[in-house]
């Protein structure tokens, strides 16, 4: 048997029968699958209060204000003016002012109206999914009342896409497929070598006619095998518990879990061989893990997060392989869509695989 | 020479931990190392296994250079550490595979290397066993057989006895003695001398990074070790008048027992037994005691060698 096959089957067992490990890259992530299908897995996550001040007062607005308090996730909340509205949302008993200029049913009929919302910020989370919800309610309302419809309300980047009803349990499955990539892979590769240090039995390795290379290519089939297995078996329990309206293109997706396991992979490559002590590489494994998910928009997308962690999040790959998971399973990108990400990927891989290859290189030496 | 190791030298940082050490070791020889701990056994051991650099000298395995040539010397080689290098999930013959593995070894040899360490080395009851759920003694023969699967033509072994109760030592002794008898030349590090009186064909005594003698343990004990004693033990009532009939053998009261030192140590029990009976002293015991190696050891070094070793 040729001897990156020997190390990838021997580390494929072990892994079969450690428990920690198994805890970690299955268990684990499905707890939190779980736990996450248990809290936020409804059709509608929340309720939230919003005002409405309806300067223009016709039957037209009357029926938007109905319209939004027929959505179910928002109870509208009237009042006489902006100023009024202001009050109540500064004392956060309602989340968000929609405010209806004088004149908009006469300038939607004339195709051409706005309404401005303020939301408050102070919970991303809450804050994206008001303006998102607002502005799909709009774009359905003024395609029945004509095609050529103009967004009538200015709203950041993160919006819903028309036409697909886009719910936590969407945004969740994709961010939980990206939790195998970083936690799996980079727990995985940096045990891997940790525990052949700690036991000794890298001296047996090593004193065999074989290239260092070889190990690290052995260690890493195996870390890749254990991480499809992960995000396996967290896509059929997605599916089953969840049942997410989600785009499988597995020609997309297997190239960008082939890519983010490679990132996985390397970081914990560097960080057992960064590590001074079996024990300390490991520890520093798992929490970087653990921080890095926050930044990756894993849960939620990282247009949710201030902007500081969000300019911390887009200089961590896994936060590219997130999106693009979302991109193919949510909003059915191409791989013309995906090529950025894609390039990204493959060049943050490349880098932190040599730069890993060097310094276990390095570290064997001495 | 299968193996030639000359003038070596491996320092760690300011030590020298071996230093200028040279010797060679014959085609289906059984080498001992012998020395306390810190001596520079592992290190040396690890550079011949090419796991670790050294500084100076110049080491050659079956003609091949140990830095030109590392592959073909790893390869012609089984290094058995001190430590059971094998993985507590996996079985016997699971570990057994991997180690196959590195060497590139085909499925039937990798069968008949199987049925020869369940023949010699007798792992063949406990095979489908994870090694967590064998014995100390168990789990030092499977990590014999992992070493050796490629049926490499050298066995370096470090400390292969460390730790080991009396019995199971001697049982260890005889699959070293098994695996010279399929041909195998054997470089065993120890500090236990018995062990190296025991099995070794011939004996490097190391000291502080040097060797400091080699011969076969027979010469070094005779050359080195000095002369055998005869020591005699009377009924405590006649140890001083025993003590004065072997005056002129130059005897010393050493605990409960008369020590004389003897050139012809047979001859030398006969006259003293005799002596001690034409006088009436009745002897509960009468026997020589050789030289050992520890003995060489203290010579070569001042110092015991069993006292930095436990």
């Amino acid at each position: 048997m040729n001897s990156i096959i020997g190390i990838a089957v021997k580390d494929i067992k072990t892994f079969f029968r450690e428990r920690g490990t198994l805890f970690w890259t299955i268990a684990f992530p499905i707890m939190i699958l779980l736990l996450f299908t248990a809290i936020f897995g409804r059709d509608i996550p929340f309720n939230a209060n919003v005002g409405v001040v309806d300067n223009d007062g016709t039957a037209m607005t009357a029926s938007i204000i109905t319209g939004l308090n027929n959505t179910g996730f928002m109870t509208m909340k009237e009042f006489s003016s902006q100023l009024e509205a202001q009050k109540e949302l500064n004392a956060t008993t309602i989340r968000a002012i929609i405010t209806i200029p004088q004149g908009f049913t006469q300038s939607l009929l004339a195709q051409h109206a706005n309404v401005s919302l303020v939301v408050d910020g102070t919970n991303p989370d809450i804050a994206g999914l008001i303006k998102g919800g607002v502005t799909t309610f709009f774009s359905e309302f003024y395609k029945q009342v004509n095609q050529n419809y103009t967004e009538p309300i200015k709203v950041y980047d993160e919006t819903f896409y028309v036409g697909q009803k886009v719910g936590y349990k969407e945004n969740i499955v994709p961010g939980m497929l990206t939790y195998p990539l970083l936690f799996s892979s980079m727990v995985v590769s940096t045990g891997a070598i940790v525990l052949e240090r700690e036991k000794g039995t890298l001296k047996k390795i090593r004193a065999a006619p074989i290239r260092p290379l070889n190990m690290l290519f052995g260690k890493t089939l195996a870390a890749l095998f254990q991480t499809a297995m992960s995000i396996a078996i967290m896509s059929v329990l997605a599916v089953v518990l969840l049942g997410p309206r989600l785009n499988w293109n597995l020609p997309l997706l297997i190239p960008i879990f082939f890519l983010g396991s490679m990132n996985g992979i390397a970081l914990g490559l560097i960080i057992s061989c960064v590590g001074r002590a079996p024990q300390e590489a490991s520890n520093a494994a798992t929490t970087i893990a653990i921080v890095l998910q926050f930044f990756t928009g894993m849960y939620f997308p990282i247009d949710y997060l201030p902007t500081y962690m969000q300019q911390i999040g887009r200089v961590i790959p896994m936060t590219y392989a997130a999106q693009a998971l979302r991109d193919i399973m949510i909003r059915n990108a191409t791989l013309a869509d995906l090529l950025l990400p894609m390039a990204t990927l493959a060049a943050t891989a490349a880098i932190l695989y040599g730069v890993g290859v060097l310094l276990y290189k390095r570290w064997v030496e001495k | 020479m299968i193996i030639e190791v000359e003038n070596l030298v491996k320092h760690y940082g300011e030590i020298k931990a071996v230093d200028g050490v040279s010797f060679s070791v014959e085609d289906g020889e059984t080498f001992g190392l012998l020395g306390p701990n810190g001596a520079g056994k592992t290190t040396l051991m690890e550079i011949l296994c090419g796991l670790r650099r050294f500084d100076e000298g110049k080491v050659t395995v079956r003609g091949f250079d140990l830095v030109k040539d590392s592959y073909k010397v790893r390869g012609s080689i089984g290094f058995c550490p001190q430590e059971t290098l094998l993985y507590d999930l996996l079985s016997v013959r699971e570990n057994l595979s991997f180690s196959a593995s590195l060497y590139s070894l085909d499925s039937k040899k990798f069968k008949e290397r199987v049925d020869f360490s369940a023949k010699v080395l007798g792992v063949g009851e406990f095979l489908n066993r994870r090694v967590q759920q064998l014995s100390g003694g168990m789990k030092r023969r499977a990590n014999l057989a992992a070493s050796i699967i490629h049926d490499p033509p050298i066995v370096i072994l470090d400390e292969p006895t460390v730790g080991f109760d009396p019995a199971i030592k001697r049982e260890f002794w005889d699959l070293i003695r098994n695996l010279k008898s399929y041909g195998k030349t054997v470089l065993l590090s120890t500090h236990d001398m018995h062990e190296a009186d025991e099995i070794c064909d011939r004996v490097a005594i190391m000291e502080r990074g040097k060797v400091a003698a080699l011969d076969k343990p027979r010469n070094l004990k005779e050359t080195i070790g000095g002369r055998a004693s005869i020591h005699v033990r009377v009924n405590a009532s006649q140890t001083k008048r025993a003590l004065a009939i072997l005056k002129e053998f130059n005897g010393v009261l050493g605990d409960d027992e008369i020590e004389i030192s003897a050139n012809n140590p047979w001859e030398t029990m006969t006259e003293v037994s005799n002596k001690l009976a034409s006088q009436g002293v009745l002897t509960e015991k009468v026997e020589i005691v050789e030289p050992t190696l520890e003995d060489v050891f203290m010579k070569l070094s001042g110092r015991r060698l069993t006292e930095d070793s436990r």
